[in-house]
């Protein structure tokens, strides 16, 4: 036959592999209450207001309360509807969202149980390529959900996802190249490892400004919400949600919102690495990665408080007239200072 | 397992193809594309190229099929057949039947000139070994070194084939949209007569074939 059984390479046994995967699924799985609370509380406070307090001390089970609402709701679905395509779309969106998950590195490997366990997922050595497949595959959830809504304010969602996600995945991956040309590597922990003497963030400025921007875009954040923009499209794309499927891609936004502080802290803020050349114990890495991805997250509902949503043919016009140029500029820059200064 | 995997990702690739060809929807067909393209991926990777599977998936699933199905979902509605639009369309039907024969038969005597030059010899072996490390087969290092030094030229030349092509989208597109602005003060509204009289000859044929 034409394969034999493949010899995989993994450092760590399957049970590990096992463990792990559970153990980040069940960490990314808690983090997204988390934010949803800390969002609505920091945006009720950016606003003047207290926000979610009924539900808890200080409201803080409110994602509990939001999440068993919308779990017991009724299974909606429009007659127009798509029945397959309307109950894959958000699977699809959620599937991708953790998958990608996986990718982020929260420490180096370690010592546990007397063998070496990587702090990751996944330690690919196609690294931010793995991001840019699942993040492809995560529009068809999008594209999907909105098509198969069978709704004018639904498909025009999805179509406005479908340009914005095409416009900003290609200054996104211009500007980790940046990174990957000086660190000369697409692995995630090697580029972290890269990081020792400086965090990328201070000579890849341009690319991070660029990554950043472009990630509020991928992650349909304001300002670039305009495929749910409320005051034209009703929700845009998930309009025709309820329920258990519409916490579905509710989760998956705000688990993109994670991933995408994730990639942002080990690509340009040195991942698990301490400042001032502090070395602290191995255990200590996830915790560094976490408090890292969180000041990440505070600026994604920071940005979101603060500025308005962008006309949609603004949106156009920035992502390819602004930051295409830059970004193919600065990977340029780059290549040329490496080539010269190696 | 890798059997199980191989199985599965060839049974789905080969319903993907069959379906874009079947489905009567072209947004389905497209779907299924997509479908076989994830698919095709997953064999890539049983293969230990990873690069290529993410290339696949990133290039193909992520950027060329979004735009098919941006395309398709505007302006496909689904309630008319391909096969019939072809049928009431300018291009002469033999014309086109003939020519796709062609094309398509080019295109698999191609494939089996490849196929049989190799000697399916890959066939009984096992790919490519695994080996750990950041230049091993299949890496992006590896497909790096490969692109500029052996085929150089290949990838040049199709580099340049595609900028020849963008180039190209840009003109056309350029060219049509002065069209549209200079044409209303010519036609003097004539194209929104035009317009107008797209629908109306529609429903008189169904009309008199009702009748």
């Amino acid at each position: 036959m034409m394969l034999a059984p493949a010899l995989v390479g993994y450092a760590e046994p399957w049970w590990i592999q096992i463990i792990k995967s559970i153990v980040i699924f069940a960490v990314g799985l808690q983090l997204v209450p988390v934010v949803l609370i800390v969002e609505r509380k920091l945006l009720g406070r950016f606003q003047g207001r207290y926000g979610p307090n009924r539900v808890g001390p200080y409201g803080l089970l409110q994602p509990l309360a939001d999440i068993i609402k919308l779990l017991t709701k009724e299974q909606f679905r429009p007659r127009t509807a798509v029945g397959f395509l309307f109950a894959l779309a958000p699977t699809l969106s959620i599937l991708t969202a953790v998958a990608a998950f996986a990718l982020i590195p929260f420490g180096d490997v370690q010592h546990i149980f007397g063998t070496r366990v990587g702090l990751y997922g996944v330690d690919l050595s196609i690294g931010p390529l793995y991001l840019f497949s699942f993040s492809a595959i995560a529009f068809y959830g999008i594209m999907l959900g909105g098509w198969s809504s069978g709704s004018k304010y639904s498909f025009l969602g999805a179509m406005r996802a479908a340009a914005q996600l095409i416009s900003y995945e290609v200054s996104q991956g211009l500007a980790l190249l940046g990174v990957i040309i000086s660190a000369q590597t697409l692995s995630l922990t090697g580029i972290v490892h890269a990081q020792g003497g400086m965090w990328y963030f201070i000579p890849q400025a341009v690319g991070f400004l660029i990554f950043l921007t472009a990630s509020f875009a991928e992650t349909n954040r304001t300002p670039f919400d305009v495929t749910e923009a409320d005051a034209e499209l009703v929700a845009g794309y998930n309009t025709e949600y309820g329920g258990g499927r519409f916490a579905s891609y509710y989760f998956a936004e705000y688990l993109n919102v994670l991933v995408v502080s994730g990639i942002v802290t080990t690509v340009f803020f040195g991942g698990w690495l301490m400042p001032f050349g502090i070395h602290p114990p191995g255990w200590v890495d996830p915790i560094v990665v976490l408090v890292k991805m969180a000041i990440i997250t505070f600026l994604f509902i920071w940005v979101r408080a603060t500025l308005p949503r962008l006309r949609y043919d603004q949106i156009m016009s920035l992502g390819w007239k602004v930051l295409l140029p830059l970004a193919s500029a600065n990977a340029l820059l780059t290549a040329i200072v490496v080539v010269v200064t190696h | 397992m890798s059997y199980v995997i191989f199985f599965l990702a060839a049974i789905i690739a080969i319903a993907g193809a069959l379906g874009v060809v079947m489905l009567r929807d072209p947004f389905f067909s497209v779907l299924s594309l997509v479908c076989h393209l994830i698919a095709l991926a997953l064999l890539f990777l049983l293969l230990r190229a990873e690069l290529i599977a993410a290339v696949q998936v990133v290039v193909y699933a992520g950027a060329v099929m979004v735009l098919y199905v941006f395309v398709v979902a505007y302006i496909g509605d689904g309630s008319e057949r391909l096969a019939d639009r072809l049928r009431r369309g300018t291009v002469a039907q033999p014309l086109l039947r003939t020519g796709a024969l062609l094309a398509g038969s080019a295109l698999l005597a191609e494939l089996l000139i490849a196929l049989t030059g190799s000697g399916l010899k890959a066939v009984e072996s096992a790919g490519a070994p695994y080996h750990k490390g950041p230049r091993a087969f299949g890496t992006p290092a590896f497909i790096g070194k490969l692109l500029l030094t052996r085929f150089l030229l290949a990838f040049e030349i199709a580099s340049f084939l595609l900028l020849v092509a963008a180039v190209g989208a840009v003109v056309l597109a350029g060219r049509r949209g002065r069209e549209d602005e200079e044409a209303p003060p010519q036609g003097a509204g004539a194209p929104a007569l035009q317009g107008a009289a797209g629908g109306p000859p529609a429903g008189g044929e169904l009309v008199e074939a009702a009748r």
